[in-house]
This record gives structure tokens, C-alpha cells and sequence, in this order.
């Protein structure tokens, strides 16, 4: 009797053991390839110059004292961007603490085909005040390393291109530092949560 | 003869059995900019019969083309679709920052309180004309 209970707890352990080999080796998860440049997101930010809708330069000081939503994209985008920037006008409706509640910063990631008109036009579409800014290649490629966005030519047919670009909002407090962002798919009371926290 | 009978049935109930019923509506689009050569158009497929397929849009503001949009790791992509299923008894919905007809090469900017006309073709229904109707960038 005792002999038999002394195999059943000898096996019990050799079961565990095996578990335990099996937690301690098993290969780790393969995370998703990174498509962008990871920050740290204290770092997202900081100060940057660019070329504003009147052809002049456009520095971030201009923003400073004010919460700013900055949302990266290119004028001829047809749905991301214009849905982007639509929502972002109504939040800021929906907050109800005015236009002056927090600056909305388009920042064109596609400037050979946006000058500083064709920011000015697209920024103006919405009805409500939308910075629109674009600058040169090294310029528009620095600010995008400072909020570590991606975007890529996307290639269409015709010989025309899209771009594939970070959609998230980047959402900025009034020091300009970096306090959250808002993505397509979260809900407007979510994004409106985060909007309240740097307007309040 | 009972032989020939038996296989239409079947060959029928294959078919899928009911033609579809498709109706377009709500179609509308965000005005754009002058010099902006993309828009979109949005609207909703409402299906009360068998399964089809949206195969092309078409209309003479610009190039049309069925576009999905995929976010991945927190990247817009917009790729071209070559159809667009509409399931038996269904509502399908082009809606922003989801499937949506992607305008190209637009001749003129799409005005605010402006309609244009444009040809959806499914693959058994044919195609339906409906009036795209130009609202404020901001305002949906």
C-alpha cells in the first residue's frame, strides 16, 4: 500500500518537473516585427521648424502654452486623413471649451507633392482652425524621427503613389510634452478622456 | 424527364437560390481642396436577396477604385480590392477609415453642398446610379 502511494507521488513530481522544463525552455513569443522607430515615449517630441501654409518658417515655439493634437498624413490621402482631422474638429467641438482648447497640427509627410499652399488649402477645408505645415525632406524626416513616425510611398497604379503612414493622433500637452495618443480605432469617449486631460 | 427535373433543383439550390435585391443610398463624400487629386466616396449597400458582389465603381469626377484600409501595428495602408462581397440579406457599409471607394485624378474640387453622380456595378444586379452628396470636410 505504501510502496503503491510512493510510485503515484514519485510520478506526480516527475510530472511537475516536466512542466517546469516545459515553462523554462519553451521559445519565447514572437512579437511583431517593429515598423517603426521605437522611442521612449518621453521622448516623442520636442522642439521642431517647419515651413507653416504662409511659406514661412514655422516653429514649435508658436504652439507653446497651448495643448496641440499633431496627426501626420499627405493632402492627397483620401480617407484616413481627411476622417483623421473631421474627428479631430469635432472632438474638439464636443469639449466645448472652444477653438483655443488645443491646436490641431497637420504635419504633411509627403512635402514634394504638399507646399506650404497646398497644406494651407487642405488645412482650411475643415472650418475650424487646422495648422497646416510642411518644410523640406531633412526637415519633415527630422520631425518624424522626433515622434517616431513611419510612412512609405505606396505605389498605384498610373503612376500615381499613396502613402502608408502612422495614423495614431499625438496628443501634446501644454509644455509640449508628449502625453498620449489617440488611434483610429479607439472610441470617441476614450479620445475625448485623453483631450480632457491636457485641455482641463 | 424526373432525372432533368431533379438536377435543376439541385443545380438551382447550387445557385444559391434567390436573385439579389440591392439598393445604394446614403452616398456622400467630403468636399476636398483645390489642387487635392483624392477623395472618397462613402455609402450603403442594403442587399434584401441573394449574395453579390460590388465589382467597380465608376464616375466622372475622377477614377474610382474599391479600397480597403488595414491598420497594422498603428500603419494606414490602403489597398485596392478587386471586389467587394454583399452576403444575402445584408447591409454593407463604405464607411471612413474602412472600405471605401477611392476617388483619383479628380478634375475639380468636390464643393460642399454639391452632388455628383456615380455608377455602382454589382456583379448580378448590374449597375445602380445614385447621387454622391458633397458634405463639409469636417462636418461627418
Amino acid at each position: 500500500m505504501l510502496g503503491k502511494l510512493r510510485i503515484v507521488l514519485w510520478g506526480l513530481v516527475l510530472v511537475a518537473g516536466a512542466a517546469l522544463a516545459f515553462l523554462l525552455t519553451r521559445p519565447e513569443q514572437k512579437l511583431p516585427a517593429p515598423t517603426q522607430t521605437e522611442l521612449p515615449l518621453a521622448a516623442i517630441g520636442g522642439p521642431f521648424t517647419l515651413v507653416g501654409a504662409d511659406g514661412q518658417p514655422f516653429g514649435s515655439t508658436k504652439l507653446a502654452g497651448k495643448p496641440f493634437a499633431i496627426f501626420f498624413g499627405f493632402t492627397h490621402c483620401p480617407d484616413v486623413c481627411p476622417t483623421t482631422l473631421a474627428r479631430l474638429t469635432r472632438l474638439r467641438r464636443e469639449l466645448g471649451k472652444g477653438d483655443d482648447s488645443f491646436a490641431i497640427v497637420f504635419v504633411s509627410v509627403d512635402p514634394e507633392r504638399d507646399g506650404p499652399a497646398e497644406v494651407g488649402k487642405y488645412a482650411e477645408l475643415f472650418d475650424t482652425p487646422v495648422i497646416g505645415l510642411t518644410g523640406s525632406q531633412a526637415q519633415v524626416d527630422q520631425v518624424k524621427k522626433q515622434y517616431a513616425v513611419f510612412s512609405a510611398k505606396a505605389p498605384q497604379p498610373g503612376g500615381d503613389y499613396s502613402v502608408d503612414h502612422t495614423a495614431s493622433v499625438f496628443v501634446m500637452d501644454r509644455a509640449g510634452k508628449f502625453v498620449s495618443t489617440i488611434a483610429p480605432e479607439e472610441s470617441d469617449s476614450v479620445a475625448l478622456a485623453k483631450l480632457r486631460r491636457v485641455t482641463g | 424527364m424526373r432525372l432533368f427535373v431533379l438536377t435543376l433543383v439541385v443545380a438551382l439550390a447550387g445557385c444559391g437560390g434567390a436573385s439579389p435585391r440591392i439598393k445604394v443610398s446614403d452616398a456622400w463624400a467630403r468636399a476636398t481642396a483645390p489642387g487635392q487629386t483624392g477623395g472618397a466616396i462613402y455609402a450603403t449597400i442594403v442587399n434584401d436577396g441573394g449574395a453579390d458582389e460590388l465589382v467597380g465603381v465608376s464616375t466622372g469626377a475622377g477614377n474610382a477604385m474599391l479600397h480597403s484600409n488595414e491598420s497594422v501595428d498603428g500603419v494606414a495602408r490602403m489597398r485596392m480590392m478587386a471586389a467587394l462581397p454583399v452576403p444575402a440579406r445584408s447591409r454593407v457599409t463604405l464607411a471612413p477609415g474602412a472600405v471605401h471607394v477611392m476617388l483619383g485624378g479628380l478634375k475639380a474640387p468636390l464643393a460642399a453642398g454639391s452632388s455628383f453622380p456615380a455608377t455602382f456595378t454589382f456583379a448580378k444586379s448590374g449597375a445602380r446610379t445614385v447621387e454622391v452628396a458633397v458634405v463639409a470636410a469636417g462636418s461627418r
